[in-house]
């Protein structure tokens, strides 16, 4: 008798079971595929059938809402599961669509340009390490590691340095603090596109008869020189000083300047000398551009160190101006130890951001000119040069940069938390 | 907060290099916001410092450039469109990333480490990494081993694109920030919910979403700037070559990049109305919007 019960127990788990994976199947796997396939057909329906405006508002209720119908959906397929299996499909349901869409948005696409970048330019055919050796030979290849590297060293460094000097004097203050480190965040929130906007603005050249708008050239084409008057078309006693006078300096094109050569200063210098030569190769449009990326991160970094060095204990700062060190001294030998963590979280950012940096090169100088980086140059191989290959070999490097990093980053993270 | 032993002498050169920093901070966008409301021919007449030194400019300012860029420039379009994109692609991955995190937070499953550490590694991976086949894929579709599981849905020009490319770049990141931050809430609290006999369901809703507020504006903030100031997405599966199709940052970028001449006037107010959104919800949201930031650090 009991024999029976268990056999027939066991029939019933074995029924079970199959019903429940069909319906786990059905609810984790199959449903979200169609819940993603009807969203995309019907928006793609939409664009072509309603007016614009429409197609916003729709777009945005849509969008918005369209998300709830999957777990709605799945939930109901789960409630025909019986009671015992239910939490566990329920877990799987919660869990489910995260993973489901990390895999088809990020995790497949990644591993197919790991495959990509050893086809060729079609991505059809197998070449080897073609695209590699491309990668480190071609000269535009060169140049472009050569200002990532750039890019990495002195954005990195001066957003360190700049947020700490910030974070710090605006700590000390007794009012203001929040108004400083408001100004200095504020370009955080503007886009990059918009900040290089402000900054091209700033560094506009015109051909010389035209009035210099930007700031730079206009205050240099303004310079008296030994003793004549100059101005950027302004009438000065009485003459109509002009842009262009050959008596004056000429207006530059700050980000069309690969080099310092164009500089007047640097036409006198004996080129033989090591140091003179290094200072002729300063790129100077890669220099300018990178002055974008520190405007806009500056705050960020001095945000955050300000609030490691809020958290610093009073004991620790008074005992150490008790014992007579100087506020540099405090600086150096306590402040500096004790956010040290935060400040590599920071570097670590910036690190990461300025792998990635693409908008203010896209801007700035569309790449040209021996200022591409590798975000920029990924893009260019794949939409200018139409090589899928090279734009993927491209991505990969950025992958290898990046990969340490926040590698370091999450296990960090992991022993703070265990 | 400031220390009360402070030498006397430290105070001013401390405040004179904050100034001078500031100063430094806010004169680019000094000049730019004063050029946008002055007339386009102006502008290229005479230079704003000039203009300001005469005095001239105040018999100048305009708020023409403004409606000009705005209603016969189609920027409302590309703002609305820029709505359109980043409302969706915050709220998709929040909901998902929340549900992901209550489980992760509070259930126990099978495999529950091994789909977490899937979650964590996959914020490694940059965004350009999965762009071109992201691209692809919405374009053709995609087989495995001979099998077709998507079919070519020609989606590229189209928002749902972006909304989904936002979605998988960002969801990894919510998912761990909002885990982190469930963790957080009182175990015991959700535990007697379940022992009163309430669903996983209701619970995540009427209990757990509510007390998570915070946590969720946080990413929500950092997610919808991310969104709205993104140009590299927008470019890919938008395009930038259809004007019906451009967001507020690709259409500021083909201001900028000289796609309509010399037209400043028209660049210093597109860029300051595409600054307006984030500079509201900065404002606004500063608190929840830095804390997004630091957690955002390691977004791949």
């Amino acid at each position: 008798m009991r024999y029976y019960k268990l056999v027939v127990m066991k029939e019933k788990t074995q029924r079970q079971k199959l019903l429940n994976f069909g319906i786990s199947t059905l609810s984790l796997g199959i449903f979200p595929l169609i819940w993603f396939l009807s969203q995309a057909i019907l928006f793609r329906e939409l664009t072509e059938l309603i007016s614009r405006n429409w197609l916003v508002v729709v777009g945005i209720i849509i969008g918005s809402t369209f998300i709830f119908l999957l777990f709605y959906g799945m939930n109901f397929f789960i409630s025909l599961a019986d009671r015992d299996s239910r939490e566990s499909l329920e877990a799987k349901m919660f869990v489910g669509p995260s993973i489901f869409m990390i895999g088809l948005f990020l995790f497949y696409p990644a591993l197919r340009t790991i495959y990509l970048s050893f086809q060729d330019r079609y991505g059809t055919s197998y070449n080897g390490f073609d695209n590699y050796m491309w990668a480190f030979s071609d000269p535009e290849m060169l140049v472009t590691i050569r200002n990532q590297i750039i890019w990495l060293v002195f954005v990195v460094t001066f957003v360190l340095i700049i947020g700490l000097v910030v974070g710090w004097l605006s700590d000390r203050l007794n009012k203001g603090e929040a108004f400083f480190k408001s100004v200095v965040f504020l370009p955080m929130a503007i886009s990059a596109v918009g900040a290089s906007a402000i900054f091209k603005f700033i560094y506009e050249y015109r051909p010389p008869p035209l009035t210099q708008i930007g700031i730079i050239n206009g205050i240099r084409v303004s310079v008296d020189r030994e003793g004549y008057v100059c101005a950027n078309n302004k009438i000065i006693e009485g003459v109509n000083r002009v842009v262009g006078d050959e008596n004056c300096l000429p207006p530059i094109g700050w980000l069309q300047q690969r080099d310092m050569s164009n500089l007047p200063f640097v036409q006198n210098l004996d080129l033989d000398n090591w140091f003179n030569s290094i200072i002729v190769n300063i790129p100077i449009n890669t220099i300018l551009l990178m002055v974008i990326m520190i405007w806009m991160f500056t705050g960020f970094a001095a945000v955050v160190f300000s609030a490691g060095i809020k958290a610093i204990p009073n004991e620790i700062m008074e005992a150490g101006q008790i014992d007579g060190a100087s506020e540099l001294r405090v600086f150096t030998s306590i402040i500096i130890p004790y956010i040290k963590s935060t400040i590599v979280v920071v570097g670590t950012y910036m690190v990461v951001t300025v792998l990635k940096a693409f908008d203010i090169i896209y801007v700035g100088t569309r790449g040209d000119l021996e200022t591409n980086l590798l975000a920029v140059k990924m893009l260019d191989e794949f939409s200018k040069y139409r090589n899928i290959g090279r734009s993927a070999t491209v991505a990969v490097l950025i992958f290898v940069c990046v990969f340490p990093i926040i590698w370091f980053t999450i296990k960090r993270e992991r022993e703070t938390i265990s | 907060m400031s220390r009360d032993s402070q030498k006397w002498y430290d105070k001013p050169v401390s405040k004179l290099i904050l100034i001078t920093i500031a100063l430094t901070w806010i004169f680019p966008i000094f000049g730019f916001v004063l050029s946008s409301f002055r007339p386009g021919e102006s502008i290229k007449r005479t230079t704003w410092w000039d203009a300001l030194f005469t005095g001239e400019i105040w018999s100048e300012l305009t708020l023409q450039n403004y409606s000009e860029i705005f209603f016969a420039d189609g920027l409302d379009r590309s703002f609305y469109n820029s709505f359109a994109v980043t409302i969706p692609s915050t709220i998709i991955p929040i909901t998902i990333a929340a549900f992901a995190a209550y489980a992760f937070a509070f259930m126990d499953f099978k495999g529950k480490n091994i789909l977490f550490l899937f979650v964590v590694a996959s914020m490694i991976i940059p965004l350009q990494m999965s762009l071109v086949p992201l691209l692809q894929l919405f374009k053709s579709g995609a087989e495995v081993f001979g099998i077709r599981i998507i079919p070519a849905l020609d989606l590229n020009g189209t928002f749902v694109a972006t909304w989904f490319a936002h979605t998988g770049f960002g969801l990894p990141l919510a998912t761990f920030l909002l885990r982190d931050f469930m963790m957080g809430l009182p175990k015991s609290v959700i535990e007697s919910a379940k022992i009163d006999g309430a669903s996983n369901f209701t619970t995540f809703f009427k209990l757990v979403l509510p007390l998570s507020v915070a946590g969720i504006a946080a990413f929500a903030t950092f997610q919808f700037l991310w969104v709205y100031n993104d140009f590299l997405v927008a470019n890919v599966f938008l395009g930038i070559y259809r004007p019906e199709n451009l967001v507020v940052t690709s259409h500021v970028s083909q201001l900028a990049v000289g796609q309509f001449g010399e037209a400043w006037h028209l660049r210093t107010s597109g860029a300051i109305i595409s600054m307006i959104v984030p500079l509201i919800v900065f404002f606004s949201l500063q608190r929840f919007f830095v804390r997004g930031l630091v957690g955002g650090a390691v977004k791949g």
